[in-house]
Order: structure tokens, then sequence, then C-alpha cells
């Protein structure tokens, strides 16, 4: 079920590939993807290019893929080890979502991050006091590790 | 999983070309089928619906994805309503409607292609002639996006759909659906006779289109349940004997559908509370199998139970409890492997003399080699890295007419300047081709 699930999502992306986002399988490991997202022009990701891998369980689509960044970014959401925080991909994850849904939902975390619920509690605290050091922050390490 | 890797393979080859896509429709004169193609799916498997039942928000899935679902979580994935599996009532109609669907389904796909080529050949002219008759209208949104979709296709074939599919096509030739949806025009239906285009007999315009064509149309489909073929006769053809009962198959199986006599529904079992002969007993008590941990006999009953229950109370042709146990037993084949941890043995086989694997180990954690991994997998980010491009270029292209993908619109030329050498737009021009194929084939 899962293979056949993930062929036609792969098939999904071919034919109608999500706009500014892209993602398919690392050689032939059809449970192992990579995917890319362009840093949302009104973010102070604009211009970087990030870099995250995928990987589906073998009982996807119940249970979330693990989707982590593999490129730096400074994110009051995503921590060092490029692991992300978001409902979707823990206890709000649902089988009708699919790849290019979720990482849509993570290109509008980038553009909205959520300070409330933070992976990191430092970055989250610059965020919500002082917005203009956070996006100073956040450009650099775009510039630094993602141009 | 247990399989080998040449066994998977072409199982894998099997399973791509199943899956047929909703998109099918887009490059034929019927687009709309696209709706009720994407309707008529599951939306845990994306295929289409198997043994349909309905839950209380109202949303319809397969019997078994969506059982095996709530043995995870108790609520609808599409809505997130609570949920619990003694809510799900079958839907013998939609079982029905998708079973006769999926029959028809390849056949139409097949008239409308041959459709689309014929009415290219002989009205290649003519519908010419209306593009060009019609500028101010050709900008409107519908017809820019169907020309972008199909920008690869043939130019002769994209005047005829947007002809015939578009706005343009309904609303200038107005007077009837089916003549618009062939590319006929009113000055044609000016003359006194036209063919069919279905069985290519002449008739006088106004039966031609308000009868006859019709009628042509429900008697190709019946030609095409027995023998598909368009051309050869089908009024003859309809009349055959026993035909009828066989095209109206799905209905009468309807309308026979009822309540299953013996449909003893199969309860959870509240495991903890139970001693391991309890649970053996239970096991035996329904013909399975007790060997294994504890765990395994959980997982046998659970999926037993599942397995059960979706055969006996939603589906409408149940088969044998030995047919059950059948499946029982190639589902804890692929699954358990002697195993306990469900699914982890199988992707460290998948993994297993990959060279990604001893990266992989430290994946999640700080000791991850970021940088030789990006190094290791230079040539598949930067082939991602097009990929988003391009989509990104054709999405600015169609910016205007488009409005569906209001989210990230404006991106930008800006981000990465166009300094990448030949190699890289080859390299591009190789993913797209490798990405085409699998759709090609279907």
């Amino acid at each position: 079920m899962s293979l056949k699930r993930i062929t036609k999502e792969l098939n999904d992306l071919g034919r109608d590939p999500p706009t500014s986002c892209s993602a398919g399988p690392v050689g032939d490991d059809l449970y192992h993807w990579q995917a890319s997202i362009m840093g949302p022009p009104d973010s102070p990701y604009a211009g970087g290019v990030f870099f995250l891998s995928i990987h589906f369980p073998t009982d996807y689509p119940f249970k979330p893929p693990k989707i982590s960044f593999t490129t730096k970014i400074y994110h009051p959401n995503i921590n060092a080890n490029g692991n992300i925080c978001l409902d979707i991909l823990k206890d709000q994850w649902s089988p009708a979502l699919t790849i290019s849904k979720v990482l849509l939902s993570i290109c509008s975390l980038l553009t909205d991050a959520n300070p409330d619920d933070p992976l990191v509690p430092e970055i989250a605290h610059i965020y919500k006091t002082d917005r203009a050091k956070y996006e100073a922050t956040a450009k650099e390490w775009t510039k630094k590790y993602a141009v | 999983m247990t399989t080998n890797r040449g066994a998977r393979d072409s199982k894998l080859e099997q399973d791509i070309q199943d899956v047929t896509d909703p998109r099918d429709f887009l490059q034929t004169s019927l687009p709309q089928m696209m709706d009720i193609d994407t309707l008529l799916r599951c939306h845990i498997c994306k295929d289409f619906i198997k043994i349909p039942v309905l839950t209380p928000c109202g949303h319809t899935f397969c019997s078994l994805c969506i059982r095996e679902y709530l043995n995870r979580e108790l609520k609808c994935p599409l809505c997130l309503a609570e949920l619990r599996e003694s809510m799900l009532r079958s839907e013998f109609l939609v079982n029905e409607i998708i079973e006769s669907y999926k029959q028809a389904r390849v056949h139409l796909l097949e008239a409308l292609h041959k459709h689309n080529k014929s009415v290219a050949a002989q009205d290649e002219d003519f519908t010419i002639e209306i593009a060009s008759g019609d500028n101010e209208e050709e900008a409107s949104d519908d017809d820019i996006k169907i020309i972008e979709t199909r920008a690869s296709r043939p130019a002769k074939r994209v005047i005829g759909t947007v002809t015939s599919g578009g706005k343009r096509a309904r609303q200038e030739l107005g007077n009837s659906g089916i003549t618009a949806m062939f590319g006929k025009s009113k000055e044609k239906a000016q003359g006194e006779t036209a063919s069919c285009p279905i069985c290519n007999k002449s008739f006088s315009l106004d039966y031609l289109q308000r009868t006859h064509l019709d009628d042509c149309l429900v008697s190709m489909n019946s030609a095409v349940k027995t023998e598909y073929k368009p051309t050869s006769e089908p009024e003859t053809k309809s009349k055959s004997p026993g035909f009828e009962s066989h095209i109206t198959k799905h209905t009468n199986r309807y309308l026979e559908s009822g309540q299953n006599k013996n449909s003893a529904r199969l309860p959870k079992l509240n495991f903890p509370s139970m001693s391991q002969s309890q649970l053996k007993q239970k096991l035996s008590s329904l013909s399975l199998p007790v060997n294994g941990n504890r765990q395994q006999m959980i997982n046998r009953y659970n999926h037993f139970e599942m397995l059960w229950n979706s055969n006996f109370l939603d589906s409408m042709e149940p088969v044998s409890e030995r047919d059950l146990r059948r499946k029982l037993a190639s589902w804890e084949a692929s699954h358990n492997n002697g195993d306990n941890i469900q699914g982890k043995s199988s992707i460290s086989t998948m993994l297993s003399g990959k060279t990604t694997l001893s990266r992989l180990k430290d994946f999640k954690n700080d000791r991850f080699d970021r940088k030789g991994w990006i190094r290791a997998h230079r040539t598949e980010f930067q082939e991602l890295l097009m990929e988003a491009r391009d989509s990104l270029k054709k999405m600015k292209n169609s910016e205007q007419s488009s409005t569906s993908h209001s989210m990230n619109k404006p991106l930008l030329d800006q981000v990465i300047p166009d300094s990448k050498d030949v190699q890289l737009q080859e390299m591009q021009t190789e993913t797209d081709q490798l990405r085409e194929e699998p759709s090609s084939r279907i």
C-alpha cells in the first residue's frame, strides 16, 4: 500500500509540481526522498534554497513522513539538526495529506513562524522581542548557508 | 519486502502502470471528467475506492484504509471529527458507481482520444477559423490555462481542444453542449446534412443534434462494454441478446444488495486485561495460529478483525473465512519477519547495501555530516533546484491567467541569477524526460 501511494504522489508531483518546491526520490529508493524549497519572497529567507530530506515510514500514509532540513536555517520552529516543529508532521498528521501539501505548509511556516510553540526558545524569544534582529540574523544565515 | 530485488522492481513497475491519474482527461475534449475521476478516489490510498464506507461526518474511504487508520487514530482523516469503526456504514451505491466507472473509464479515454484525432483531422480548417475569429475571448483565463498545460502537444490538437472544451466554444455554439463538445459549429449547422462523428452516417442536421448524437453516444458506450469497436454498427450490437443485463450488471447488483445475514462483528479486545492463554483461546476459536509472542498475536488478531469486519460488514461480495485467513497469512509474512518492531526491519532491508545507510544513522543527531551529505547528493540537489526554478518560470508565465495557486506567488528571478552553465541545463532536460516517462506510460 505505502509503495503504491508513494508512487502515486511522485507521479502527481511530476505532472503538477507545487510552486517553489520540488521533491523526488534519492536513487531508486522510493522511501527516501529529498526536496528543495525556495525561501518565500516575503520572508527573511528570500533568495535562499533550502534542502530537506524526507523519509517515508513503511506504514505511510498512516504514519507521517519524517522531514528535516539539511540546509541550516535560523527559525524558531526548526532546530540545529534540521528538525521541524510542525503539527501536521506530528499529532495533526492525516493520511489525506500529501508531501506536496506538507511542503507548502513548510513554506508558509517560513513566512509565518509560530513562536508560541517553539523548538528553539532562544530564537522564539528574539522573534517576539526584537523582530528586526531576528530578521537580520535569518537573512545572514540564508546568505551564508542557503545561497 | 521479503521478496528479492528483481521481483520487487517488477512489482513496482506494475504499480506504476496501475496508477491512473484524473489528469488523463485533461488532454481530452472532456476535461470535466477530471473532477469525477478525482471524487471517486480514496484520500488515504489515492486509488479508486474499494468497498466504500461512509463516516457520520459524510466522508467516504476504502473500508480497509479507514479501518487500518482507525486502529491508530480515532478521527476522520479529512475533517478530523471523532470517528470509531462501529460508526462506519457501507455504501453499496457508491461501490457500484465506482466499479462501473472503472470499467467504462478505459474505453471512455480511448474513445475520447480517437475522437480528438478524427475531429482534429476533419475539422482542421474550420476550427482554426473559429479560433482566429474570436481574438478578444482568446485571452480569457480558461483558454490560456488549457494552452499552457498542453504546450508540448501538437498545435493542431491544441486548437481543437481549446475550441471544443473552452468557454468560448460553449458560449458561441451555445445551442448544444454535445455539438460544442465535438467541435461542430453553427456555420456548419446551416448545411442540410452532416455526418455523425461517432458512427459516420449522414443525417439531417437537426436530427443529428437533437436526437441522433445522444442515441449514438449511448450505443457507443454499449458497444464499448461488449467489444470496443466504435465504428462498427453500434445499433445492431445494442440489440444483441443478453446485452442489456450485461451493461446493467452493477445496477442489478445494487438492487439485490442488502444486509448480510452472517454479519457478526468481531469485537475489539481489551488486550491488557487478557492473559496469554485467553488470547490463545480467542485466536484458536477463530482457527488462527497461536505461535509467536504476545505482540505478534495481538497484531494478528487486530488485523484479522479488520479484514473480517471489512469483509462481512462492508463488502457486497464477502469472501470465505478461509480466504480471510489466507490474506492474514500473507500480511503476516510481509509485516512480521520474526521481528516485533513492525516496519523497522523492512526499512533497514531497503536501505542495506546502500551507501546512504552509514550516513543516515546519524541523521537525527548532531553528528550528522551535513556537508558530506550535500556533497554526496550534489547532483540530485541540483536537479531539484533546476526543477524548482523551472516550475517557477512556468508559474510566472501563467501568473496572469492562473489564480489558483495564490500561495508564494511572486517568486522571482532575482532569487537566483541565471549563472548556471549548459551542463546543468542538459541535466534539467534529462530529469524532465525521466519525469515524463512514467506518466506517458499510463
